[in-house]
C-alpha cells in the first residue's frame, strides 16, 4: 500500500510539476508590439475585392484608400492617396491628383494605372464589397493621363464619387498593386496581401490571427510608433478580458455590461459613440404592406408601446440613447443638417398605444411574430427582444417569438417568407452616401429586395438624390427622407448603442472614431505627433 | 477476419455516402451564405454575380454531384467565407485539434489511471469517495461553465497560465484539463469498476496464494485485464475530443476543428460544414472501425456473429 501510495503521490506530483513548470506569465507586452484582441473577423479574406465594410479594420492598415477621411468621417486631402480631386463643370468627370512617391510593400511605386485597376477589380462581377454595383451603374470609364491623375468618367452627374472611394464607406477605395496581382494571380494575393498602407502583412492563421508589421517609413504616419501589430481573433469576452488582464492583448472589444468593472480596475474605455442603431422593422409580404402594421396608426402604436429609456438602461447599461428617427443614421446627419427634435422622441405612452390600436380596428389585439437573434456587436439581441415583446404584450398585441439565428431570418426576411413579422438590426452608424446607399435598398420599392417600406413619397426622393449635384438640395432631400420616416413611422426604432473598447493601462489616448467598421488602429500606431 | 474488415470497411463507406446526403440538405435547408458575405446595400445583381461565382446559381443535384465527385479526390472546394481552399483550412487546423486531444487524454490518463485504481483497491474509503466526487463533477459540470470558470480565475485573476490562443505549451494547459476532466470521469469508473471484478478473480487470488507481492498483484496482473475497456473507450473518446470540441476551442479561442465547423455553420459556409462533417464522421467511422477489428481479433467468435 506504501509503495502504492507512492506511485499516487508521484503521479499528482509530477502532473502538478508539469503545470506549475508551464506557468509563463505573459512578459510585459513590448512597446513595439501591438496587440487587437477582436470578438469577430468576419469573413477574415484579406482580400478587399471579396469582403465589404467589416474587414475593414485589419485591411485598413495594409491598404490605403483613394481618398483619406478623419476619424470623424470627414473626407480630407491628408488621409487618401489623392492629395486633392475636383469634378468637372458637368460633375460627369472627376479628376483625382496622386501623391508622387508612395511605393507598394513590394517597392514599386503606386500610379494611376494601379487606380484604374483597383477600381475596374472592385467593380467587377467577383467582387462581393457590396457597393459594386451603385459602381458599375455610376462608372462609365477610368482614364490615366498622368502617371499621377486619374479621371473618372461618369454616366450619369453626382456628387457622390469621392466618398464612394473614401474610407469613410467599404473597401472600394483601396489601391492596390496591378503588377503583383497580374503577376501572381488572385489567389496568391489574397493570401499574401500586398498595399501601400503603414503596415505590411506578415501571415495569417484563419480562426487565430493576422499579422502585420510597420513599413520603415509610411508618407502618412512617418515611422510607425509599433513595430508589429497583431490582431488576435478571441470571440469569449471573458478571455479577452482576462487577456487584457494579464498584458496580452492591449486593445480588445467589450460588451457594455462589462465596463464598469472593467473602469474600476483601472483599464481606459473608449466609445464609440452612437456606434449603432438598433431598429425593428416589418417584414413585408410579396405585393408590399400586410396588415395590420400596413395602418400608421398601429406602427405608432408599436412605438409608443416601448420604454427606450428602460430598455437603454435594464439592457444596454446605460449605454445607450433613445432613438426616434427609423434609420436616423445620426453619423450622416451632420453632413445633411437633419436633427431630430424633441417632439419626434416617441414618449412610453400605453395608454395612447392602446387607443391608437382600437382606432385601427384592432383593440383586441393581433398576432405578431418577433424574430430573435443574436448579432455581432449585439450580445443582448434576444434579451432586448424579450422586452420588446413584453411591452407590446402590454397593449394587447400577442406577439411570437421565435428564436432563430440571422442569416435564417434574412432568408425570411428577403424572400418576403414571413409577411408581417418583425426583425431588426443593429444598423452600423455611416455618413450619409452610406446611409443614402442603405436606404436605397431598405426603404425604396424599387429595390425589392431588401425592402422595409413602401412610400411613393419616399421613393421619389430617393430616386431624386443620386441625380442630384447640388449638395444644398441633396441634404434637403435627405432631411425631407428623415422626417417622412419618422412621421409615418416606417419601423421602431429604439436605441442608438455605444460600442466599448477597453484598452491596457499603458496605452495612452486613443480615440476608435466615428467611421462605419473601422477602428482607427493606425491613429495609435502613428510615429507623427 | 478479411471478410469481416471488408464488410465493415463497405458498412462505413455507406454510412459516409448517406452522410453526405444529409449534410448537403440540411445546410441548405437554413439560410443562404450570401446573406452572411454581401452587406444589406448589396443589389439584386450584387447577388445574381456572386451566386454564379461561388457556383451556388447550378441546380442542388448539379452541386451535390460536384461536391462529391470533388470530395472523393480530397477536395471540398473553396469556403464561401474565408475563400480559401476547404481542404488547406482542415490543414490548418486538424493538427491543433489533434494536439490538443493529445493533451487532453494525457491529462485524463495521467489522473485516471491513479484514481481509479486506488478507489478500487481502497473501496469505500475516503480516497473512492474523492474519486467518485472528481467522477460526477467532471461529468456533470459543464464545460463551457468549467471553461469560463477557468479562464476567469486561473488566467484572468491568478494570472497564472494563458487565457487563449496557442502560444507555447502552456497555453495547452487550461484547455486542455477542461476537455480532458470530462474524459477522465468515464475512464475513472471504468477503470474502477474493472479493477474490481479483475481483482476479485480465480487468477489474481492465486497471485495472491503464491506469494507475489502486493503492488505487482495490483499494477501488474490486475490492470493488464482491466485496461481493455478502458483503452477502447480512451480510443473512442479521443476521436470525440478531436471533433466535438466546439466549446473548448471558442473559449479558449483554439483554431480547431470545432470553431471551424462553428464558424461554417453561423456563415453558412457549405463547402466547410460539408467537409468538417465529412471528415468527423470518417475520423469517428475509422476509429470504430479500428475498434471493431481490435474486438474482432481479441475475441475470435466476433468475427462469425452475424
Amino acid at each position: 500500500m506504501t509503495r502504492i501510495s507512492r506511485i499516487v503521490g508521484a503521479t499528482i506530483l509530477s502532473v502538478t510539476v508539469a503545470i506549475v513548470g508551464a506557468t509563463d506569465h505573459a512578459p510585459a507586452q513590448a512597446k513595439t508590439e501591438l496587440t487587437v484582441a477582436l470578438s469577430s473577423f468576419s469573413a477574415e479574406t484579406l482580400d478587399p475585392a471579396l469582403q465589404g465594410h467589416n474587414v475593414k479594420y485589419y485591411l485598413s492598415l495594409i491598404f490605403d484608400y483613394l481618398v483619406g477621411v478623419t476619424p470623424e468621417g470627414q473626407l480630407t486631402p491628408a488621409g487618401g492617396l489623392a492629395s486633392k480631386w475636383e469634378p468637372s463643370a458637368d460633375h460627369k468627370r472627376w479628376t483625382f491628383h496622386l501623391r508622387k512617391g508612395v511605393k507598394f510593400h513590394t517597392g514599386e511605386e503606386m500610379t494611376s494605372e494601379d487606380v484604374k485597376f483597383s477600381l475596374q477589380r472592385a467593380m467587377s462581377k467577383r467582387s462581393t464589397t457590396g457597393y459594386a454595383g451603385p459602381l458599375r451603374t455610376l462608372i462609365q470609364d477610368i482614364e490615366t493621363p498622368a502617371p499621377d491623375r486619374v479621371v473618372i468618367v461618369l454616366k450619369q452627374p453626382t456628387l457622390i464619387i469621392p466618398t464612394y472611394l473614401s474610407r469613410s464607406l467599404s473597401t472600394e477605395g483601396m489601391v492596390l498593386p496591378k503588377k503583383y496581382i497580374e503577376a501572381n494571380g488572385d489567389d496568391v494575393f489574397a493570401r499574401k496581401p500586398v498595399g501601400t498602407g503603414p503596415y505590411k502583412f506578415v501571415e495569417q492563421v484563419t480562426g487565430s490571427h493576422i499579422k502585420l508589421t510597420a513599413v520603415d517609413n509610411h508618407w502618412r504616419l512617418g515611422v510607425p510608433k509599433y513595430k508589429n501589430v497583431t490582431f488576435r481573433l478571441i470571440s469569449e469576452e471573458t478571455t479577452r478580458i482576462a487577456m487584457l488582464r494579464r498584458g496580452e492583448i492591449d486593445v480588445a472589444d467589450v460588451s457594455r455590461e462589462r465596463v464598469k468593472e472593467l473602469e474600476r480596475e483601472g483599464f481606459p474605455v473608449h466609445f464609440r459613440k452612437d456606434e449603432a442603431v438598433l431598429q425593428l422593422w416589418f417584414v413585408l409580404g410579396p405585393d408590399g404592406w400586410v396588415a395590420p402594421t400596413k395602418d400608421k396608426r398601429v406602427r405608432e402604436a408599436l412605438n409608443l408601446a416601448i420604454d427606450r429609456k428602460e430598455i437603454a438602461q435594464a439592457i444596454f447599461a446605460g449605454r445607450a440613447e433613445p432613438a426616434a428617427v427609423p434609420f436616423g443614421l445620426t453619423w450622416s446627419w451632420a453632413h445633411v443638417g437633419f436633427k431630430a427634435t424633441p417632439d419626434m422622441a416617441y414618449p412610453y405612452d400605453p395608454a395612447r398605444a392602446k387607443k391608437l390600436l382600437a382606432d385601427a380596428g384592432v383593440g383586441s389585439g393581433f398576432p405578431l411574430d418577433v424574430y430573435a437573434f443574436q448579432l455581432p456587436g449585439l450580445p443582448e439581441g434576444k434579451a432586448f427582444a424579450e422586452a420588446v415583446a413584453g411591452y407590446w404584450e402590454k397593449i394587447g398585441v400577442k406577439p411570437k417569438l421565435i428564436p432563430v439565428d440571422y442569416p435564417a431570418f434574412r432568408k425570411l426576411w428577403v424572400d418576403r417568407k414571413a409577411p408581417g413579422a418583425v426583425g431588426y438590426y443593429n444598423i452600423a452608424n455611416r455618413d450619409w452616401i452610406g446611409t443614402y446607399a442603405l436606404l436605397e435598398k431598405m426603404a425604396y420599392t424599387p429595390s425589392k429586395l431588401n425592402a422595409t417600406v413602401n412610400d411613393p413619397e419616399i421613393d421619389g426622393m430617393i430616386a431624386q438624390v443620386m441625380d442630384q449635384t447640388d449638395q444644398a438640395k441633396i441634404n434637403a432631400l435627405m432631411r425631407n427622407i428623415f422626417t417622412r420616416l419618422r412621421s409615418e413611422h416606417y419601423g421602431v426604432p429604439v436605441v442608438y448603442i455605444h460600442a466599448a473598447y477597453a484598452t491596457s493601462k499603458t496605452l495612452g489616448k486613443y480615440s476608435p472614431g466615428a467611421v462605419m467598421y473601422d477602428l482607427f488602429i493606425d491613429t495609435l500606431a502613428s510615429g507623427k505627433p | 477476419m478479411i471478410r469481416f474488415v471488408v464488410v465493415r470497411l463497405l458498412q462505413s463507406l455507406v454510412a459516409l455516402a448517406i452522410l453526405t446526403i444529409v449534410v448537403f440538405i440540411l445546410a441548405r435547408a437554413t439560410g443562404d451564405p450570401l446573406h452572411m458575405i454581401l452587406p444589406m446595400s448589396a443589389t439584386e445583381e450584387d447577388y445574381a454575380n456572386a451566386r454564379a461565382y461561388l457556383g451556388l446559381d447550378k441546380p442542388y443535384v448539379h452541386q451535390y454531384l460536384s461536391f462529391v465527385g470533388k470530395a472523393v479526390t480530397g477536395d471540398f472546394g473553396n469556403s464561401i467565407r474565408a475563400r480559401k481552399p476547404v481542404v488547406e483550412l482542415l490543414q490548418e487546423r486538424l493538427p491543433n485539434s489533434l494536439k490538443l486531444a493529445l493533451f487532453a487524454m494525457i491529462v485524463s490518463l495521467g489522473l485516471a489511471f491513479p484514481l481509479g485504481v486506488m478507489a478500487a483497491v481502497k473501496k469505500d474509503t475516503a480516497i473512492d469517495r474523492i474519486a467518485q466526487i472528481v467522477a460526477v463533477l467532471g461529468q456533470s459540470l459543464p464545460t463551457f461553465w468549467v471553461a469560463i470558470i477557468l479562464v476567469e480565475v486561473v488566467a484572468g485573476r491568478l494570472q497564472w497560465l494563458p487565457a487563449g490562443g496557442i502560444t507555447g505549451f502552456s497555453s495547452y494547459v487550461l484547455p486542455g484539463f477542461t476537455l480532458g476532466w470530462f474524459v477522465v470521469a468515464g475512464m475513472m469508473r471504468l477503470l474502477r469498476s474493472g479493477m474490481l471484478e479483475v481483482l476479485d478473480s480465480e487468477y489474481v487470488k492465486l497471485a495472491r496464494v503464491k506469494g507475489v507481492v502486493e503492488h505487482r498483484v495490483i499494477w501488474l496482473h490486475a490492470l493488464k485485464n482491466a485496461l481493455i475497456p478502458v483503452v477502447t473507450f480512451a480510443g473512442i473518446y479521443f476521436a470525440i475530443l478531436v471533433t466535438t470540441a466546439i466549446v473548448v476551442e471558442t473559449v479558449f479561442a483554439w483554431p480547431g476543428l470545432g470553431r471551424l465547423a462553428y464558424d461554417g455553420i453561423t456563415s453558412r459556409d457549405f463547402p466547410v460544414i460539408q467537409a468538417v462533417v465529412l471528415t468527423t464522421a470518417a475520423i469517428v467511422a475509422a476509429v470504430n472501425l479500428c475498434v471493431d477489428c481490435l474486438y474482432a481479433f481479441i475475441d475470435p467468435r466476433i468475427r462469425y456473429a452475424r
